[in-house]
């Protein structure tokens, strides 16, 4: 287990993704270089009407310069917040936390499913994989939005030389539908001849319906998971999720990537 | 010279005067990978009862100004497992281990009670008869003299070592309570536990806890719990530990000065998980800047108009 720090940091450069997203990179961070895909660091904010930390995942890391980068939507307070940072600000970070991915075999086929925010661990998970020489055109990128601006990040994604397979509910972007009946007619089609490993990362619906493709399928693979998280390191029981076994995890330190089948999403 | 930090609640000596709160602190495995845990005066666990509890289904954490409401509805391992699991663990902490008990019934803390004191691990105990979270007792238990007295002196005959009864603020009169407990045997108290509240979304007109109301806990409370340990030290004799938005050194020295003897950081802990230990820091650089030797010095010194 990864000792966390818990350290100020500060806003080194952040980006503007449109449509609410936002690329943040902080520095410096004493742990950047320890921070796996998967795993989240949590943000304390610098002012009173924001009273818990946010859970972040990580979107990638510069080791040498000790900076993690986190890629965020504005969806509420605390994510406004951040987003209004402006470069030189300061924020405290403690991290990193959480079980991170295992990574796959490298001959392995690699189904990545990313719904709306959830995709930034899975960017840091391909990358991190293409750079420790997973040949990327075995990594098959699903991506899903309500539409084409919320699939962000394309160019940086593509790339990386993967298959980049966008998808969007009313079809302004690559197929028209859900992302997990993307993934569906992938499986199906490639029956019998691969045998993939999948990562998801995204809203509940879509973990449900990945998890459903997994067990139906057989094949195998990983969710990270998102929940109301006060603490982060698995003192408060606030982040529970039930398992399938029976009894319940804490989604910030036994998780927050879980195996498919382990979780009743 | 370095002030000593040392206090005493019921002639068990603490090194500082600073514990982690029930359920904010797990049963210490968390902590312990983050800090030695000698550095606190005490560690308090997570409520245990007879039998395990997964508690409310999520979600039962939500944020409120300058704090948050929790309806955790004590998940605990329950005492077999505890015993088994936990107690191995926390016997190797060089701190002072003080075991929170909860129960729906009096006949469930005399059990769980009994079973802690055949462990030489477990330097005290304090009754939660406070929990705002469970619909079958808890607060029941301690908004009531009869029955707080009645479940301490239960407790009491059971148990051979301190026990601390953890006072609820959603009473009329909290020193009434803090009477009855002290006529029940109690040794000390722990004022307070968290205030009853809510939160509902506006959009789906759902409580934002499925509990519908949970604990209210963090900043926000400290005044509140503040004048309460005041009332309480003004009426009985029996040391204090004082909780409820502890975050910083000043908001250590206000309890002290109000009646506590020693603190609970709770809330905090989510939000800095070191807040006890730099406490403890800030409060030497507080005393020697005072010229004052000892922090139990500070203890009901307010001087009031
Ligand atoms: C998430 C959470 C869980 C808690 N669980 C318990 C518990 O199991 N037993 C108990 O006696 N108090 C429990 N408490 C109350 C705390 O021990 C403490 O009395 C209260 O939080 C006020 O202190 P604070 O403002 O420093 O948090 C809990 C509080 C929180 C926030
Ligand atoms: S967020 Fe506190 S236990 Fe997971």
């Amino acid at each position: 287990m990864i000792k966390p720090a818990c350290e100020d940091a500060y806003l080194i450069q952040s980006k503007d993704l449109r449509n609410s997203y936002y690329s943040l990179t902080f520095g410096s961070f004493s742990k950047a270089g320890q921070c796996r895909p998967g795993h989240f660091v949590h943000v304390q904010l610098p002012c009173s009407d924001v009273f818990l930390r946010r859970p972040m995942s990580v979107a990638s890391v510069s080791r040498g310069k000790k900076e993690i980068e986190i890629i965020l939507k504005v969806l509420g307070r605390g994510t406004r917040m951040m987003s209004d940072l402006k470069k030189g600000d300061r924020i405290n970070i403690l991290g990193p936390l959480g079980v991170p991915f295992r990574l796959p075999r490298r001959s392995q086929t690699v189904i990545m499913v990313a719904g709306g925010v959830g995709f930034p661990p899975l960017l840091y998970l391909a990358t991190e994989m293409v750079a420790k020489g997973h040949d990327p055109v075995l990594i098959e990128f699903f991506y899903g939005g309500r539409s084409a601006g919320d699939i962000v990040e394309k160019p940086r994604i593509k790339k990386l030389g993967l298959k980049f397979h966008p998808v969007t509910e009313d079809g302004s972007l690559g197929s028209l539908g859900l992302v997990t009946q993307a993934v569906e007619e992938y499986i199906t089609s490639r029956k019998g001849t691969v045998k993939p490993v999948m990562y998801g990362c995204g809203p509940e619906g879509m973990l449900k319906a990945t998890d459903e493709l997994g067990r139906k399928y057989g094949v195998g693979g990983q969710l990270s998971l998102e929940a109301p998280m006060p603490c982060g390191i698995g003192i408060c029981l606030g982040c529970v999720v039930n398992l399938r076994q029976g009894g319940h995890a804490r989604v910030c330190c036994d998780g927050p990537v879980f195996d498919i089948g382990e979780v009743i999403l | 010279m370095t002030p000593d930090m040392k206090v005493t609640i019921a002639g068990v000596e603490l090194a500082n005067p600073l514990m982690t709160a029930s359920g904010c602190c797990g049963y210490g495995e968390e902590l312990a990978n983050l800090y030695p845990l000698s550095k606190l005066g005490a560690l308090v666990t997570k409520s245990i009862t007879l039998k395990p509890r997964l508690g409310h289904p999520v979600p039962r954490t939500a944020e409120t100004a300058s704090g948050m409401l929790n309806a955790i509805g004590l998940a605990n391992v329950g005492i077999d497992d505890f015993i088994r699991e936990k107690i191995p663990f926390l016997a190797k902490q060089k701190t002072v281990v003080i075991v929170n008990v909860a129960g729906s019934a009096i006949d469930e803390y005399v059990e769980v009670s009994a079973r802690l004191n055949d462990q030489p691990a477990v330097d005290m105990i304090e009754l939660n008869i406070s929990c705002p979270n469970v619909n079958e007792g808890g607060m029941e238990f301690g908004a009531n003299s009869r029955l707080t007295e009645q479940s301490v002196a239960a407790v009491r005959k059971v148990f051979s070592r301190p026990i601390i009864a953890k006072l609820s603020p959603n009473v009329t009169s909290i020193a009434d309570i803090a009477d009855a407990a002290a006529q029940g045997g109690a040794d000390a108290f722990s004022v307070i536990n968290s205030l009853v509240g809510t939160s509902v979304d506006v959009d789906s007109w759902r409580p934002r806890l499925t509990n519908n109301k949970g604990g209210l806990t963090g900043p926000a409370i400290k005044p509140v719990a503040l004048a309460m340990v005041n009332a309480v030290y003004e009426r009985s004799r029996l040391p204090i530990v004082g909780i409820g938005g502890i975050a910083t050194w000043s908001d250590a020295v206000e309890f002290m000065l109000c009646g506590a003897t020693a603190m609970q950081v709770g809330t905090a802990l989510f939000i800095d998980p070191f807040t006890p230990v730099k406490i403890v820091n800030e409060m030497k650089t507080y005393l020697k800047k005072k010229k004052i030797s000892a922090a139990r010095d500070l203890v009901g010194k307010v001087r009031k108009y």
